[in-house]
């Protein structure tokens, strides 16, 4: 059962580790540095002196101070840092699914076996979604376990912080899906990967000068960091139409990559 | 071959383009159960590109080309049957023979453990250390063993013998007649002509995409042009092979001449007889690029 996709999680069994130690300590620093910024009064005036766009694009709230548990949590972590490494692990896996797989020469040696085009795909897309949502799980799992001690859960129910680790995991898939969908539909993994992470930063940056530039506001409502950012999680809960467009856009280009991955020749 | 068979391995004018370049022009070749086929033909002849359209990996632009009468692209089933090594072997670095005969077998419905151990021992490979670790000669024998410890009834191998050494050849080309002879069709691709005149049935020559050639083996070497090396007691002149039937070429060096002939050496061998006392004869190796050369006089080829 699910020998291809087994295989991917044994193969990078090592780097998972290093990721699960790294996200696990990123979450806990967060959680322990906590109390010493909460009792730092002058943090929030030189935050509240600067010009809304930028405080935007640090990811916090308007009216919300940076001291205080959700404006530190999502201008420390829930905009920036945790999506961030999620990308980075989301889009360097997708991109070897297939396309990477391939440029190596190895995918090949693969096919030759009696397993279809298909099932390597789909199992390969399944292991991309288990391993960027266990990131994101022990990331919330890591907060619940050390925020209370420190505070930083005062005033944010533990669902709400699930739910904002889930937003997350959601912009990395959808960003990862298109990195899986180009490399699948063409078979180059450089391309996927630079093409979506340009992508990727192009929304980030848009989405922290949107607030500054009018003009910009129709473009950010197609990018998967609005979908993430836009309702705040953390304080609002994932409401269900920002789950289900990156859960759709996510299915949409994981689907047009196979379909075309399933009768191209391989290079 | 034999009236009624259907072939385990065809391609029925089978055409691959690549945008403007034809790599495959209508091929037509048969490998019948128990028969082994080497395929020949120099770089870019589009003998990698025949053997991916038969493993599915690419689509024919025209003709059809299958195995066991079906299609591994579309029959998944089918794949168990095959054993394939790619001409370019690469596997992920940090796994180890042992690591991807277990997978494989695993895919395959089941691996046997006692044959891959009696291939790893065979061709004397270390199936515990990594790919990475490994040199070319032993990440060749990985892919030979995942090709062979199935049984499959099909095998393509694309360049087999690449960077084995001459005992390690000599283990494969017994592999390969024991497969043929539990029934097996094999197809492999080669530029090394003694490969071929030792263990294949038949040759298909392949140019520029189209088959220049498909004949039995001795029929190939009796027409193909011959290298020999004569070692003399003294030095010689050229003069020695002066109007020798089947000469075409003289080089002397010293007491060694090297001279290639066309067709039978018969004649050659009797006019060293005539220098001094001739101390050593050597085959120099018969080129692929001379067996081209006699078939196709000038080696001009028009597409």
């Amino acid at each position: 059962m699910l020998a291809v996709l087994r295989q991917v999680i044994w193969r990078r069994r090592i780097g998972l580790i290093w990721w699960s130690l790294g996200t696990a300590a990123m979450a806990a620093l967060l959680a322990v540095a906590y109390p010493t910024v909460r009792n730092n009064s002058e943090l929030d005036k030189t935050f509240a002196g600067l010009p809304p766009g930028v405080q935007a694009a640090l990811g916090l709230a308007p009216g919300s101070l940076l001291t205080s548990p959700a404006g530190y949590l999502n201008s420390q972590y829930f905009a920036n840092i945790l999506p961030l490494m999620l990308l980075v692990f989301g889009i360097g896996l997708a991109a070897w699914a297939i396309g990477g797989d391939e440029s190596a020469g190895t995918l090949e040696l693969l096919l030759a076996n009696p397993v279809s085009r298909l099932r390597v795909a789909v199992e390969r897309a399944g292991a991309l979604l288990l391993l960027v949502g266990f990131l994101a799980v022990l990331a919330s799992a890591t907060l619940l376990v050390l925020a209370p001690s420190s505070g930083l859960t005062d005033g944010i129910s533990a669902g709400h912080i699930v739910e904002a680790s889930a937003a997350s995991a959601l912009l990395a898939l959808t960003f990862a899906a298109l990195t899986f969908a180009l490399g699948a539909a063409t078979g180059s993994r450089s391309m996927a990967i630079a093409v979506s992470s340009a992508l990727a930063m192009a929304g980030f940056v848009i989405e922290g000068i949107a607030a500054q530039v009018p003009a910009l506001r129709p473009v950010r409502e197609l990018s998967p960091w609005h979908w993430m950012l836009g309702s705040n999680p953390l304080q609002n809960g994932l409401q269900w139409h920002w789950w289900l467009l990156p859960v759709a856009a996510t299915v949409l280009f994981v689907s047009l990559g196979v379909a075309r991955f399933r009768v191209r020749d391989l290079h | 071959m034999a009236a009624g068979t259907a072939p385990a391995i065809a391609t029925q004018k089978v055409t691959k383009r690549f945008g403007k370049l034809t790599a495959v022009n209508e091929l037509t070749i048969e490998v019948l159960a128990g028969q082994v086929v080497g395929f020949l033909g120099p770089n870019g002849a589009g003998k990698t590109t025949a053997m991916r359209m038969l493993m599915g990996f690419i689509r024919p632009t025209s003709g059809r080309a299958t195995i066991l009468g079906g299609q591994p692209a579309r029959d998944v089933a089918l794949r168990r049957q095959i054993g394939y090594l790619p001409g370019d072997f690469r596997m992920d670095s940090a796994m180890s023979g042992r690591d991807l005969f277990a997978w494989f077998g695993h895919l395959r419905g089941g691996l046997n453990r006692a044959r891959v151990n009696d291939l790893t021992d065979r061709l004397r490979l270390d199936a515990s250390r990594p790919y990475r670790d490994l040199s070319k000669g032993n990440r060749q024998k990985i892919g030979l063993v995942q090709a062979f410890m199935h049984d499959p009834q099909v095998l393509i191998l694309d360049e087999p013998t690449t960077g084995l050494d001459p005992l390690i050849q000599k283990e494969f080309l017994g592999l390969v007649r024991e497969a043929a002879e539990r029934g097996a069709a094999v197809l492999f691709s080669t530029h090394v002509l003694p490969e071929v005149e030792r263990i294949a049935d038949a040759v298909a020559i392949i140019r520029a995409g189209r088959l220049v050639a498909l004949s039995p083996v001795n029929d190939l070497l009796d027409r193909a042009r011959h290298r020999l090396e004569f070692r003399f007691s003294a030095p010689i002149t050229k003069s020695l092979f002066d109007g020798v039937p089947g000469v075409v070429e003289v080089e002397v060096n010293g007491q060694t001449a090297t001279i290639a002939v066309d067709g039978p050496v018969d004649k050659a061998v009797r006019a060293a007889l005539n220098g001094p006392t001739l101390i050593r004869v050597g085959s120099a190796g018969d080129e692929l690029e001379d067996l081209f050369l006699t078939m196709y006089g000038s080696g001009q080829e028009t597409v």
